[in-house]
């Protein structure tokens, strides 16, 4: 059955829509850019060593010595490749990584080769025949993909954080349906808006078929006791929620994890997730750097570093609030996103603040809505303080000149007030 | 009032009711009034031609908002050319959309072909057909108004 469609646009002509789209960016230069050196705060375009402002190795942790010399280990005791499926056999760092993460998590842990493969591989074993999915229509492109794969179960598109759609919907889900899946990101990657975590609580108590399913990846790492993230910062006991993190991003490694409320779930997806018997394992030199990661994570120091990363993001939102630069949302996360009027302007402006030594994200539709066009920049232990200044500054200055709208119109985009107490 | 001014407050009318602020959507109730119950949207995109009736073109733009394709819309004319004769118009209407009425630049442009029928006092839409300049590439209004191929005894 999949998603619950009003219209069908065919898969062809949606791929021939997005490829317009892309292609159009690429002819304008600010899309499918090879890097040159890369040195964490610097990243080389063409001839010139730009401020970088598009990563999201939020904690640096992708430059640090303990995860490069981790690889150069691993990769002296295991290869480059451990070519076999886990199905029959897996590298020996696997076990020491899964044992790190349950730590970290606080629950039974499954690592997978990538985010989107946790979710391909957990979704269709978690939801049931007699199942009903509901997605919230920001939810991350692999969720989307990920859902795509439940033939048998409906899956209904909510709009963003609108927990009245969202209990509606349930109140007339729940008598046909066993259990009722709320598909949602923990941390939205384009706007860097949180998961309304206190209403999503309230449905779970409101609704005992209620079950949710994460993805936490952007909040991995940077955020909560040892990096486990906003979603099990709220929900780390609860029986009904599953979260899936990241081994990239922050973690600075590679795949994806997780984070189940019991073993025998995590028995089940192992047995018989799709991508869990498919696809490649992750290689042993960026298993060391996740095992090496995990270590990190579970060291004295690591509040510490998250403290720094908060230091900047407050920073950041301060140094915006000052200059006016209008944001889309001001949740105290690393992503940020100035709004722009149209995707010329979007793009103009990513190609002016590239012009100036700052690498940003021109973003538009179909990473955001065609009406929310704008440039996305992140924060991370790369970006000194000055360099962050220099940016707001001169971001706002581009907006003093093309006289932009998006003052009047912030109401509307902001998706809430600051983040919760319990992420602060 | 007067069939010029009906007209023109038809065509205000459609402009007003297809667009709707951040988590709204289209007025699906205002939509009855200006469109003929028979009217047919033909939207013609690079990728291929839509063909709708009022409860198909419904469907479509429902499931965008659901996909989170748009999240708000505003479309506005910007310059207009009318044909009246009898019981029915033909107007030529260039438009531009935008994020909101303030917003300094427009998302696209293009053009609104719209065919009229008077009947029970009032102008009601009996076809819109658009097509979208591509990025970069407005309409070139002049050009377009002045473009006007005729044939026959009056021309």
């Amino acid at each position: 059955m999949a998603k619950v469609h009003k219209f069908r646009v065919s898969s062809t002509r949606s791929n021939q829509m997005v490829c317009r789209s892309m292609a159009a960016a690429e002819a304008k230069g600010t899309m499918m850019r090879t890097a040159g050196r890369y040195l964490g705060r610097w990243v080389e375009l063409g001839d010139r060593m730009l401020r970088n402002f598009g990563t999201c190795a939020y904690l640096a942790f992708d430059r640090r010595p303990e995860l490069r010399n981790a690889v150069i280990t691993a990769t002296e005791e295991y290869g480059a490749q451990f070519s076999i499926s886990r199905v029959y056999l897996e590298c020996a760092l696997y076990r020491e990584l899964e044992c790190n993460l349950e730590r970290i998590a606080g629950r039974p842990t499954l690592v997978a080769p990538a985010t989107t493969l946790a979710h391909m591989a957990a979704l269709p074993v978690i939801v049931h025949d007699e199942d009903a999915v509901i997605i919230d229509q920001f939810a991350h492109a692999s969720l989307h993909s990920a859902t795509d794969l439940l033939r048998d179960v409906p899956v209904h598109l909510v709009r963003h954080s609108r927990i009245d759609q969202i209990d509606h919907l349930i109140q007339s889900l729940s008598p046909r349906h066993e259990n009722i899946w709320l598909v949602v990101d923990g941390l939205y990657s384009m706007f860097g808006d949180f998961a309304p975590f206190q209403e999503l609580a309230g449905l779970l108590d409101r609704w005992p078929q209620l079950h949710l399913y994460i993805d936490d990846a952007h909040a991995t790492g940077w955020l909560g006791t040892h990096g486990r993230g906003g979603a099990l910062t709220h929900f780390g006991h609860h029986k009904r929620v599953v979260v899936a993190l990241s081994l990239n991003k922050a973690f600075g490694a590679a795949g994806g994890a997780l984070a189940l409320p019991d073993a025998e779930l995590k028995t089940r997806i192992r047995r018989c997730g799709g991508p869990m018997l498919f696809s490649s394992p992750i290689q042993p030199p960026m298993l060391g750097a996740a095992v090496a990661s995990s270590k990190l994570h579970l060291s004295d120091q690591h509040a510490a570093t998250q403290a720094e990363l908060l230091h900047r993001i407050d920073f950041t939102i301060a140094a915006a609030e000052r200059a006016r630069l209008p944001l889309a949302t001001q949740h105290r996360t690393p992503i940020f996103f100035i709004p722009c009027d149209s995707v010329d302007q979007a793009t103009d402006e990513a190609q002016r603040l590239l012009s100036e030594g700052f690498y940003v994200c021109p973003s538009a539709f179909p990473a955001v809505p065609v009406n929310r066009p704008g440039v996305r920049f992140t924060i991370t232990l790369h970006n000194e303080l000055e360099d962050i200044a220099a940016l707001v500054e001169a971001a706002m200055a581009g907006i003093q000149r093309r006289g932009c709208s998006v003052p009047v119109a912030l109401a509307a985009w902001n998706y809430g007030a600051l983040a919760p107490d319990a992420l602060e | 009032m007067d069939r010029t001014g009906a007209l023109d407050k038809t065509l205000r009318e459609i402009y007003a009711v297809i667009s709707f602020p951040e988590g709204g959507e289209p007025n699906w109730e205002g939509m009855k009034t200006v469109f003929h119950p028979r009217a047919r949207f033909t939207r013609i995109t690079p990728e291929g031609i839509d063909y709708f009736d009022l409860e198909s073109f419904q469907a479509m733009a429902m499931e965008m908002l659901d996909r989170g394709v748009y999240t708000s819309f505003y479309e506005e004319e910007t310059a207009r050319r009318t044909h009246v004769f009898g019981s029915l118009a033909h107007v030529l209407s260039a438009y531009r959309t935008k994020r909101s009425p303030d917003a300094s630049t427009s998302l696209a442009n293009g053009v609104n072909s719209i065919q009229l029928l008077w009947e029970n006092d009032s102008w009601l839409v009996l076809s819109l057909l658009w097509d979208e300049a591509l990025p970069g590439d407005p309409p070139d209004l002049h050009q377009l108004f002045a473009a006007e191929v005729s044939c026959g005894e009056s021309a």
